[in-house]
């Protein structure tokens, strides 16, 4: 049966003449359709309310795209990938490349928005009360349309009226018990849904005083403030307080001639910075083989584990005689019915020198995960345990597809039945599960919380506290990237990127390897 | 004798399956109910772990409950449509990019997915703007979310199994004059049901304990899963005094997902007996 | 702007998924039925709050919500509460009112995603010092405190009658109780295999040890790391002495996860922790005492850190007036600690409010004395270097590992994060 690509061609050719137009291909194309339709009026009027036009036209462009393709008999491929496709793009590659752009910059904690937002940030956040001022209590009421400030002085009981234009004596207001105006001549007192309703004008609106300028703080208190730094924007600088505080656009940063800098900057492109530090940064360097070593173990030694076990005993229970495979079965399962963070929680309790199960069974006195080797053997154990059930699962599913009479008629013909699983079923069993070993290493090689919820890449040799003896390259990467200094999504995201090349130079090697074999078996 | 052999293998891998556990058993009908005690055995017998964790008002158990397996066998069924439509696609038809595409699905599942949270929250907060009903803190939307990782995984396990199938069944339909959905539906579906019962678990287990997006989406105290609810019993520094009931949920987790097995199971092993391929 | 396209762009393609036609039960028909009855943004003022806190607050956000005419809704986080709130608010979908500890604050202010809260001097007065120092950043106040926990000795009585007044009169009694078979461990003080900064602090000042140097105002100074100064190393030396080498008394199989356990099943006498172990402490049926942590014989105050639990307005809130006001002038109020107190044990921050718990539960105040001279936890967002290179350097030593070589690496590896 080899397979020829002409005579493929030719049996998707040859029917179409023959077919004609039936009902069902009337139906589903109606069908098609009415969901296109159904689906452009439920999003297209939300967008026209924003005026996104942009959305919009992707919204027509892709439903007259999808309808196209549905209702035409060309692209068959298309049609059974378009599905899956919108989600994968829209969830999972658009983020992907998002985070990849960020590798470009500076974005992190510290630097998370933009100028603006920064500027506003450091205004707000030098505000101090006025030396010496009272702490007015407020009452917010309308005067004509405009919003006004009762202010009331807890100590004199003196009550002022403040507006956009200043402050000014108010007589006859009557004060309550709590220290809120009650009723004042020529104006509406709000009642507190009423101020609530109003509460981004209230916020906006600032007495203007002498000192500088009286806010509201929340609904019923105000206080007179001014702001120590102020921005302005033909020097480009902050000035005020230890300033003037100058922008570096290079760093995202305000800083003054001390040299010092404003805690709140901003979001800018560093260009290749980021990667320029992965490359250089002697921890990643001069530890980067000692890990990818290791690492490449740890997945190595996690997908061979599980999967021999998974499949020896899957096999040992495809026998027709074989009896009590129900609850086998189910006491197979059950580590993987578990919530895996909670076993990996146990399991680290299990290797406890002092109060672990194991120990204690066992009879030793070994401190399992303070030792580089203990500690590696316990996270492949840990990570066999959570891992076969669902090789023991594949394999299942995949022994039923493999027709029995096959490995009866290698019995028949007198091989051994190691040599009819050598030559028989392990052949066709490869077909059905290269594909997933292959993405199984893939998720192992970055299996961040096999390792991170045990030992969290301890053991740490006292002179180096960043590179521990369990670490992969994603947890002491992300270590360096999280653990210090808060979280730095861009150089984050340039590991990433790095720690991606690598894993895709191995995967794509791996499954140029399996092209023989699907053409060979398909 | 083979088959007493056979039994004793499976016998050890099942022992070594359940110990850990058994631990939380241990731990779950323990009444002082804290994690780290050495002994296997509890040091007393009780359901009061169970009867808290149920009728604790902090922490409205049922409810996770009801939400994760709802969510689980919706997302899981139309996650198993999708990956089969693209999977039969990439295992049967041969077009431009085929391989480059099966490639890239596997690559794209590599990127570390609490990077992509910050866009997620990027496109979720425009989605909530516009459209509430699939924003945040509703279930619908997490679903779409996961719909989006639907393609992974799932469509190589089960691309790697339909290539198993002889090509020459379809090829025969098609000469009948069978269109490529009646091949699809009425030749490959009903052929591959094993593996399309194992997908089916797996897709289900997965969502049950997927935590990462769960967390950031569902916020209401009420429309919490399992996952995320039982992290925040034990969040902190209250792992100690929440171990028992935490324990306790831990094993209730695991009943879905076996009743689901129990459900598949059937179809599962079902080539057993009827011979899933003739010919 | 570009970011709203591309979220635009993205979630157009995704409206459109359900044209494969073939699962037409999927997202779309369901749409309807799901109302979603936004609120105007200007009625709702949305909390978020870790899961302990949640049914605590319930009743006061509708309390307030009421008066107010407007929706309050408490929303539950359980993980990475932190940065979660930072991600949220840049994109504005973050809360109005957010709940956290107040070393955050250093990290929240640098992303200007809090505001200053105006509490008036009568307000601070009625809190305890070292709350409002411990809310206090670059002069301005960023959060209001709720409650104020620290670790302190928990001693079993039945084992150990009296407090001990040094360290080593505490190890002595402890061995002398474990070699009688009475205990099993010296004292029960987690270190793990990662250390645990938090919880060794008190010994470490005790012993003469010093994070960082102080601004003049008193600050912690992030430009003054002392991890690696001799006095560290000293203290370092200390801690060695107490570990697996010496007395034994600091272990690495001691963890989080165990270290009260242990001490509620009675197999240590000492126990160093805070209010968070109570509920299993009385569960172990003995009698206990709380005591602030002793010193070494001659040493430092061993000063425990001050952990302050805080409300915070969100600068990107949707409804940043009802935030202060909810913040500054309701959720100060004494009923509200107390139900907070409730839910989640801790010392309230409020005077009043603490007076009014410690009549009924004596151990509040015990607490709150051991503190008295806490430290509040550097608020700085430069502590968050230090955490892990300390507690790694803490767990070679304890394992007996040279102290000087320890502290070097560990102010090495801090140096090296601050700089970038």
């Amino acid at each position: 049966m080899t397979p020829d690509p002409r005579e493929a061609a030719e049996t998707r050719r040859a029917p179409r003449p023959r077919r004609t137009i039936t009902t069902a291909f009337v139906v589903s194309r109606i069908a098609v359709l009415a969901v296109a339709a159904a689906i452009l009026l439920y999003a297209a009027p939300p967008l026209i309310a924003t005026r996104s036009w942009i959305g919009l036209g992707v919204l027509f462009g892709a439903t007259a795209v999808i309808g196209y393709l549905y209702l035409t008999r060309r692209y068959v491929p298309a049609k059974y990938l378009i599905p899956g496709t919108v989600f994968l793009l829209a969830f999972q590659v658009f983020p992907v490349l998002y985070t990849v752009t960020t590798a470009f910059t500076n974005f992190g904690d510290g630097h998370r928005g933009d100028k603006a937002a920064a500027i506003a940030a450091i205004e707000r956040g030098s505000v101090r009360q006025a030396p010496g001022s009272p702490e007015y209590q407020l009452t917010t009421a309308m005067r004509g349309s405009d919003l006004v400030f009762l202010l009331v002085d807890p100590d004199t009981k003196q009550v002022s009226l403040g507006d956009a234009a200043g402050l000014s004596p108010l007589t006859g207001a009557e004060v309550g018990v709590t220290g809120k105006v009650l009723r004042a001549p020529g104006v509406t007192v709000l009642t507190a849904p009423e101020a609530a309703a109003r509460a981004d004008e209230i916020a906006a609106l600032a007495v203007p005083t002498d000192a500088g300028a009286i806010k509201a703080s929340g609904l019923s208190r105000a206080f007179e403030g001014r702001a120590a730094l102020a921005y302005e924007a033909g020097c480009d600088c902050l000035q005020g307080e230890g300033g003037p505080w100058r922008a570096d656009e290079s760093r995202g940063y305000f800083v003054n001639a001390a040299g010092d800098r404003l805690a709140q900057g901003w979001q800018v492109n560093v260009g290749f910075d980021n990667f320029a530090r992965v490359l250089t940064n002697p921890t990643i360097s001069g530890y980067f083989l000692g890990v990818f070593a290791w690492n490449s173990v740890f997945a190595l030694a996690s997908v061979a584990g599980t999967f021999a076990l998974g499949m020896a005993v899957a096999l040992a229970l495809h026998h027709p005689r074989m009896r009590g495979t129900k609850v086998y079965r189910i006491a197979l399962i059950l580590p993987y019915a578990m919530p895996s963070f909670a076993m990996l929680l146990v399991w680290r309790d299990m290797f406890n020198r002092d109060f672990g199960l194991i120990n204690q069974m066992l009879g030793l006195d070994v401190d399992w995960l303070g030792g580089v080797t203990t500690a590696r053997l316990a996270v492949v154990l840990v990570n066999l345990w959570l891992g076969f059930p669902y090789m023991f699962l594949v394999t299942t599913g995949a022994l039923q597809a493999i027709p029995r009479e096959l490995t009866e008629a290698a019995a028949i013909d007198g091989a051994t039945p190691w040599k009819a699983f050598r030559q028989v079923t392990l052949p066709l069993l490869l077909v059905a599960l290269t594909p997933l070993l292959i993405s199984s290493f893939a998720f192992n090689f970055n299996n961040f919380n096999a390792i991170q919820l045990t030992t969290e890449g301890g053991p740490f040799p006292a002179e180096n506290p960043q590179v521990g003896g369990t670490d992969l390259l994603i947890t002491y990467t992300f270590r360096l990237a999280f653990g210090t200094g808060g979280a730095q999504f861009g150089f984050a995201a340039a590991i990433s990127v790095f720690i991606f090349a690598i894993v895709a130079i191995v995967s794509a090697v791996a499954f140029r390897r399996t092209r023989k074999q699907e053409e060979v078996y398909a | 004798m083979k088959l007493a052999f056979r039994h004793a293998f499976v016998l050890v891998v099942c022992a070594f399956a359940i110990f850990p556990i058994l631990f939380v058993v241990s731990a779950a009908i323990n009444p002082l109910g804290t994690l780290a005690s050495t002994e296997l055995l509890p040091t007393g017998a009780s359901f009061t772990n169970f009867g808290e964790l149920l009728t604790s008002d902090v922490y409205p158990f049922g409810r996770w409950f009801f939400n994760s397996v709802f969510i689980a066998l919706l997302s899981s069924f139309a996650s198993l449509l999708l990956s089969m439509f693209a999977a039969y696609a990439f295992s049967r038809m041969r077009f431009a990019g085929r391989r480059v595409g099966l490639l890239a699905l596997l690559l794209i599942q590599m990127f570390p997915q609490f990077l992509a949270i910050v866009t997620i929250f990027m496109i979720f907060t425009e989605v909530t703007e516009l459209y509430p009903a699939f924003g945040f803190d509703t279930v619908w939307g997490l679903m779409l979310l996961y719909l989006g990782g639907a393609l992974g995984v799932n469509t190589w396990l089960m691309k790697g199994f339909l290539d198993t199938v002889p090509k020459e069944l379809d090829e025969a339909a098609t000469v009948d004059g069978a269109t490529h959905a009646q091949v699809f539906w009425r030749i490959i579906m009903p052929l591959v049901t094993p593996i399309l019962a194992v997908t089916a678990l797996l897709a289900f287990i997965t969502t049950m304990s997927e935590f990462l997006m769960a967390n950031v989406f569902l916020r209401d105290p009420e429309s919490k899963t399992l996952a995320v609810g039982m992290y925040g019993m034990i969040a902190g520094d209250r792992r100690n005094e929440n171990f028992g009931m935490f324990a306790a949920a831990t094993l209730l987790t695991a009943i879905p997902t076996v009743s689901v097995f129990l459900w598949l199971q059937k179809y599962i092993v079902s080539g057993l007996t009827s011979g899933a391929v003739k010919g | 702007m570009r970011k709203r396209a591309l979220g635009v762009a993205a979630l157009t393609t995704l409206a459109l998924t359900a044209c494969g036609g073939s699962d037409p039960a999927a997202a779309p028909s369901a749409a309807p039925s799901e109302s979603a009855s936004a609120a105007p943004a200007s009625g709702k003022l949305v909390i978020w709050a870790d899961p302990n806190r949640v049914k605590a607050l319930a009743p006061f956000a509708d309390q307030f919500g009421t008066e107010n005419g407007v929706t309050v809704e408490v929303k539950e986080i359980s993980k990475d509460n932190q940065q979660t709130f930072l991600t949220a608010s840049q994109q504005g979908s973050g809360p109005d009112v957010m709940i956290g500890a107040h070393d955050w604050i250093g990290n929240l202010v640098q992303n200007g995603a809090i505001e200053p809260v105006s509490l008036t001097e009568e307000q601070k007065a009625a809190f305890s010092d070292v709350a409002i120092k411990a809310v206090t950043f670059d002069g301005q106040i960023y959060g209001a405190p709720y409650a104020v926990e620290n670790i302190a000795l928990i001693r079993n009585t039945d084992l150990a009658p009296d407090a001990p007044a040094t360290i080593e009169e505490m190890v002595a009694t402890g061995k002398k109780l474990k070699d009688d078979g009475k205990v099993q461990e010296i004292l029960c003080l987690p270190v793990g295999q990662k250390g645990d900064a938090f919880h060794v602090y008190p010994l470490f000042a005790a012993g003469g040890g010093k994070l960082f140097g102080a601004t003049p105002a008193g600050d912690p100074d992030p430009k003054q790391v002392l991890v690696g100064s001799e006095g560290s190393v000293k203290a370092f030396g200390k801690l060695r002495d107490l570990g697996e080498k010496g007395d034994g008394a600091l272990k690495t199989s001691i963890t989080n996860e165990n270290y009260i356990s242990s001490f509620a099943g009675q197999k240590c006498a000492y126990l160093i922790s805070g209010p968070w172990a109570m509920g299993d402490v009385r569960k172990g049926g003995f009698g206990y005492d709380i005591t602030p942590v002793p010193t070494f014989e001659g040493g430092d105050p061993a000063t425990p850190f001050v952990g302050v639990q805080s409300f915070f307005v969100a600068a990107k809130g949707q409804n940043k007036t009802l935030a202060q006001e909810f913040v500054t002038n309701y959720v100060t109020n004494k009923d509200v600690a107390k139900a907070l107190y409730e839910a989640d044990p801790r010392p309230p921050a409020l005077t009043e409010a603490l007076e009014e718990v410690k009549a009924a539960d004596a151990d509040a105040g015990k607490f709150m004395e051991a503190g008295k001279e806490g430290m509040p936890m550097p608020a700085i967002p430069e502590m968050q270097a230090v955490w892990d290179p300390f507690g790694i350097a803490e767990a070679a030593i304890v394992k007996g590992g040279d102290a000087a070589k320890a502290a070097a690496a560990a102010q090495k590896t801090i140096d090296g994060s601050l700089k970038n």
